[in-house]
């Protein structure tokens, strides 16, 4: 990493001195340049002064619910990505993170590869465009044109129903990332689906079976990837399709510039 | 009276001009003794000695020489008289008496019943505060309460209401009211009345007060209309509540025998409250042991598996320091250790974690529509990678469950690491997954090790239960992991069962229930 291009900024948020040193560390090695905040108060006041490229949010905070901290930061900023930092009994919280509008989570205690792809693909996300010029979005050998309004595995033509394209379609725009139920409810079904979370469930597994039919690379067979409790996510496969750049390819941290 | 009077008199008058006239009998007065008794049945000894006394009058005047004159020549006549006034208060007497007791023996066993609907409300109760509202019920009808209420508390300030026969909110304590005074003695208990400092003096007299009352002015019923009552609640001289109710005013106060019941009311329902009482303290008492024992054993349990690990952990990270003798290789070594450490305290401290709250009944099931092989993926990837020699072969081809599922990947982690740490190396490992009866889907974690002794199938998932062939040593199992799995299961609406496999090994099944999908998405049509 050279010093004199420094990677994004990463606002962490934890208030246990010893699990925030250790981020620290780690993150600063991946090149990233980091700030740091003990509890809620302290990372909005950070937070409006530096402006980082990503917030990695503990959920569990001394003075203010990590909640507040989601939605405050939504408030003002529709798009800086934050990733939940969670522990196993946090549940239904990390999924309220993430129905107010958190990108995704990593499980305490979490490895320092999966925290590097998380963090990777969300600021991707804030940073690459959702998809190519003409609106395609991939991932593996499924290739989703919106503009044609059709969908190919491997170049071979998929039918899907108008909901299953728009659940892919909301999917695929979040390539590597969560999406959940609630959030696929309100895109594809609209508000008044609130709750009924088994058409998303039945669509998924039409959706997977008609991609699966389709394909002979045996990578679709786990592309839709299921979060138990929480919602959907399709694997962050490159697409092999050279026109096809999906929601943007994954660039090393370090040499991504500020949006 | 005057009528029953006046008719059998006039009737018997009729009767005796009919027999001295028409047939000659020559004295019929005695017929006179058929009134009075009639009338001595009918309305008591006064109408008796009424009818007696007119029949003397009328016979003197109609019948009896002189006619037309009240004068008396025949001294038999006078005995008539005598004779008839004798039997009509006799009998009247007889007659009132027998009135009487039918009266308390029809008032006894009024009360009675009602006393028996009372106690067997108590006896029978399903919860205390569903006896509560019947007593107040049997009150209202059976005292003549225009509303009755039953509250719990050490005093009025604090009382809450467990049962009303009212709508609404009871009105709040009132500022007069009449309290019942019980003595310890024999000695009947009675109303006295009482108010609180302040209040309107009670205006007027006798039996209902005429003052508007505060209370009900305020709550905007019309003054005057209710008086209210309130009976103590007690058990042992501790207050546990009230019995308050409204009565009409222009009733008076109420009668013994309502106010018999209403303190026999309060007595039992006092018992009962107390008895609720000492259930409670009993139950938070064994709650108490049970979690010290609990507490006592886990420590005594998993201290040991939990220090090993840490060792390991130290110890491999003091070799990680720059500039030791380590090679890469052993670095490497070293830190997959740790991770490998890290996992194994991870999945120990969850299990303790699910396994208090299970224990506490903490345990709230979000349940969610999944096919098992997509709710189980990460489960069982996890365990791919710690296999060895071991073969994993998986067929969950099943309808969907609606579990929830971070229970069930919870449970079946545990399950799958089970089979994992009590089987040796070669072991062949299989999950399957079969549609059951009744809405269910059964899956199967079984394999052809050595399985485990018939009689102790049925302890496995006790807590704290190791199968005495089962490994020992440092990773022999804390006898944690299959009663977390219980305990998950159950609570997500499952069940959870161990038998000998087919393979040879040990079997343990799990039973889920089935998800209902809307049939117009399960065939695929879109909506």
């Amino acid at each position: 990493m050279s010093p004199a291009a420094p990677g994004p900024t990463i606002l962490v948020v934890e208030d246990d001195v010893e699990a925030r040193s250790a981020l620290v560390r780690e993150l600063t090695a991946s090149g990233y340049t980091v700030v740091e905040a003990p509890d809620g108060r302290t990372a909005l006041e950070r937070w409006a002064l530096r402006r980082p490229d990503l917030v990695l949010l503990d959920l569990g905070l001394p003075d203010m619910d990590g909640l507040r901290v989601v939605t405050a930061i939504r408030r003002e900023a529709a798009t800086t990505p934050i990733v939940i930092l969670s522990g196993r009994f946090e549940e239904r919280e990390k999924v309220e993170a993430l129905d107010r509008g958190a990108d995704d989570y990593v499980t305490k205690p979490f490895g320092v590869d999966e925290l590097n792809a998380r963090l990777r693909v969300a600021i991707r996300r804030a940073t690459g465009p959702a998809g190519d010029a003409a609106g395609r979005v991939g991932a593996g050998p499924v290739v989703l044109d919106a503009a044609h309004h059709e969908v190919r595995v491997g170049g071979r033509l998929v039918d899907l129903t108008p909901r299953e394209f728009e659940l892919l379609r909301v999917l695929l725009t979040h390539r590597g990332r969560i999406v959940t139920k609630g959030r696929l409810l309100r895109a594809v079904w609209g508000e008044a689906y609130q709750g009924e979370d088994s058409y998303v469930y039945v669509h998924v597994s039409q959706l997977r079976k008609k991609l699966a039919a389709a394909d002979s690379t045996g990578q679709v067979e786990r592309l839709i990837v299921t979060e138990p409790g929480v919602g959907y996510r399709v694997r962050d496969l490159p697409s092999p399709d050279p026109d096809v750049h999906g929601p943007g390819e994954p660039v090393p941290p370090g040499t991504l510039g500020k949006p | 009276m005057a009528l029953v009077v006046g008719v059998s008199l006039a009737l018997a008058t009729l009767a005796v001009e009919l027999l001295e006239h028409s047939f000659g009998v020559a004295n019929a007065s005695s017929l006179y003794l058929v009134a009075v008794v009639l009338s001595a049945l009918l309305v008591g000894t006064g109408g008796a000695i009424a009818v007696a006394a007119g029949s003397f009058l009328v016979y003197n005047f109609l019948f009896t020489e002189p006619r037309f004159t009240f004068t008396i020549h025949d001294p038999g006549v006078l005995l008539s008289v005598i004779l008839l006034l004798f039997v009509g208060v006799v009998v009247g007497e007889l007659a009132a008496l027998q009135r009487g007791r039918a009266d308390a023996a029809s008032a006894r066993e009024r009360e009675a019943r009602a006393m028996f609907a009372v106690s067997r409300s108590l006896a029978t109760r399903d919860s205390t505060a569903a006896a509560l509202a019947r007593i107040a019920d049997v009150i209202r009808t059976e005292a003549r309460m225009e509303r009755v209420w039953v509250a719990i508390g050490a005093d009025p300030a604090t009382e809450r209401v467990a049962a009303d026969t009212g709508e609404g909110q009871p009105p709040a304590t009132p500022a007069r009211l009449r309290v019942l005074q019980r003595t310890p003695d024999e000695e009947p208990a009675r109303w006295i009345r009482v108010q609180r400092p302040g209040a309107v003096a009670p205006r007027g007299g006798g039996g209902g007060s005429a003052a508007a009352d505060p209370a009900l002015v305020a709550s905007g019923r019309p003054a005057g209309g209710l008086d209210n009552y309130r009976i103590r609640i007690e058990a042992s001289g501790e207050p546990l509540g009230s019995i308050w109710a409204q009565r009409a005013r222009d009733l008076d106060e109420p009668d013994d025998t309502e106010t018999r019941l209403m303190a026999a009311a309060a007595d039992q329902a006092g018992q009962t409250l107390s008895r609720d009482r000492a259930e409670e303290r009993t139950r938070a008492a064994e709650v108490a042991e049970q979690s010290d024992a609990l507490k006592s054993a886990l420590l005594q349990s998993v201290s040991h598996d939990l220090r090993t690990p840490l060792a390991t952990i130290r110890a491999a990270a003091g070799g990680l320091r720059p500039g030791g003798p380590l090679s890469d290789e052993d670095r490497q070594a070293s830190a997959d250790a740790i991770e490998r450490e890290v996992e194994y305290l991870n999945r120990l401290v969850t299990n303790l974690l699910d396994l208090s709250r299970i224990e506490a009944g903490a345990l709230r099931a979000r349940r969610d529509v999944f096919e098992l092989d997509d709710a189980l993926a990460r489960a069982i990837e996890s365990i791919r990678s710690r296999l060895g020699a071991r073969t994993l072969e998986v067929n969950l081809a099943a309808p969907p469950v609606e579990v929830d599922p971070v229970f069930l990947d919870e449970a079946v982690a545990n399950v799958l690491d089970n089979a994992l740490k009590h089987t040796p190396e070669s072991t062949h490992i299989r999950i399957v997954a079969h549609e059951a009866a009744d809405g269910r889907v059964g899956m199967t974690v079984e394999d052809d090790g050595p399985g485990v002794r018939p009689d102790v199938l049925p302890r496995l998932f006790e807590k704290f239960y190791r199968a005495p062939d089962a490994a020992r040593g440092s990773r022999g199992g804390t006898g944690i992991g299959l009663a977390v799995a219980r305990g998950l299961i159950e609570a997500t609406g499952g069940h959870v069962s161990a038998r000998r496999s087919e393979l040879g090994g040990l079997a343990i099944d799990l039973d889920l229930p089935m998800a209902m999908v809307p049939e117009e998405l399960a065939t695929g049509r879109s909506a």
